[in-house]
């Protein structure tokens, strides 16, 4: 009987918490889902309003995570104080927890291996070429130019090569391209300087070069190399392109391409040496 | 002649870089031709002679009609300049271009 009893009292003293405590918690509970919600629908919201103002990407997500913890904890101490908490408590808390993670990430930040690079970031990780939007603590959010949006594991940028393109202001625009070994090369380099030096984009310092890499099977490979401002880069590769193939064009200079001239053995032979019927294989030759 | 003074004429006489390039056209207006640009003073350039010439082309397009070269608002004689106004060449003639010509009457 005595153990019936003690279960009895037991039973009692649980009954007597939920009816003390049991209101408080579920009023505590909805108001950390209520907060939630609203955090959410305030973290989404506040980015496209803020984004109109123009801000850095960067900036902006700083703005908006600062402004959702900042809800959160406030959710967080009103929920305390339905638990019947004083303020004095919760502050002190709250305080305390703040202090604790500052002096983590403050102790333990030489450890924490750090992305290189920062929202709003043009990169290239791998074959993957685009502008971060984003970072969690799982992985990296990069929007492509065109149009997806892929979340890349932080392991795979922290182990594969990355280029930043933001770290330096400018960037070096190379065209490499073949004219034909007969095509006038004096008159081909001067038309290159032309196009590189009435381009307005394109900087004073350091100079545009104009020079022949190399001659191969392609024909005399000219280089036209020049720099930009990094947001100038793409069009003014592209109108240089342009510019070429129609300059050239309207010029008479012809592009080198490769060309294979075949001798097969045993074929008609007049006018040929014999040494010339004793090329079986295949003769590489630019017009 | 050192190296420096050398150089520095080479400069002189070569291709003076423009800071940008306008669309310069003709507007009729009453009984005189009014001649304007865009973008206008004031507005940033357009850095580039590609979009300069291919918003030059449009604009030809979208304001070639029955050309009479006397009607009130007719534009013609569309062509690319510099920033300081003088003619700049087609990148792919290397020639200067006049797109709808003014009609001789």
């Amino acid at each position: 009987m005595n153990a019936m009893e003690a279960e009895l009292q037991k039973l009692k003293e649980v009954s007597e918490m939920v009816t003390l405590y049991g209101p408080g918690i579920v009023r505590s509970l909805i108001i950390l889902v209520v907060g939630l919600v609203l955090a959410k629908l305030f973290l989404k919201y506040s980015r496209l309003i803020l984004r109109r103002l123009n801000l850095k990407e960067a900036t902006l997500s700083v703005v908006v995570n600062v402004l959702f913890i900042l809800i959160i904890t406030l959710f967080v101490a009103m929920a305390a104080q339905f638990l019947g908490l004083k303020a004095m408590v919760i502050g002190r808390i709250l305080v305390g927890i703040s202090l604790v993670l500052i002096g983590i990430v403050v102790i333990f930040r030489p450890l924490i291996p750090t992305l290189p690079f920062k929202v709003g970031h043009t990169v290239k990780t791998g074959d993957l070429l685009g502008k971060v939007e984003g970072t969690t603590l799982m992985n990296t959010r990069i929007r492509t130019f065109d149009g997806k949006t892929i979340f890349v594991p932080h392991s795979k940028v922290l182990n594969d090569y990355l280029i930043n393109y933001h770290l330096i202001p400018n960037r070096q625009i190379r065209i490499d391209f073949p004219i034909g070994y007969r095509e006038d090369l004096l008159g081909a380099k001067a038309v290159l300087s032309e196009i590189l030096a009435e381009d307005p984009r394109i900087l004073k310092t350091p100079p545009a070069r104009v020079f022949v890499i190399n001659l191969n099977q392609d024909g005399v490979q000219l280089a036209a190399w020049s720099w930009v401002k990094n947001f100038d880069y793409w069009r003014t590769r592209c109108d240089l392109l342009e510019k070429i193939k129609l300059r050239f064009d309207h010029e008479g200079i012809g592009f080198g391409m490769a060309r294979r001239l075949v001798h097969i053995q045993g074929a008609s032979s007049e006018g040929r040496t014999g040494a010339d019927n004793l090329v079986s294989s295949v003769e590489d030759k630019t017009a | 002649m050192d190296l420096k003074e050398a150089m520095k004429m080479i400069g002189a006489g070569w291709i003076q870089r423009p800071k940008g390039f306008r669309v310069r056209f003709d507007r009729r207006q009453g009984d005189q031709w009014i001649s304007d640009a865009f973008p206008s003073e004031g507005e940033p350039l357009l850095t580039s002679d590609v979009m300069a010439w291919e918003l030059a082309r449009r604009f030809a397009e979208a304001a070639r009609k029955e050309a009479t070269g006397e009607a009130e608002g007719e534009i013609s004689g569309i062509t690319v300049v510099d920033d300081k106004g003088r003619p700049v060449t087609f990148y792919g003639t290397d020639g200067i271009h006049v797109l709808n010509p003014r009609v001789q009457a």
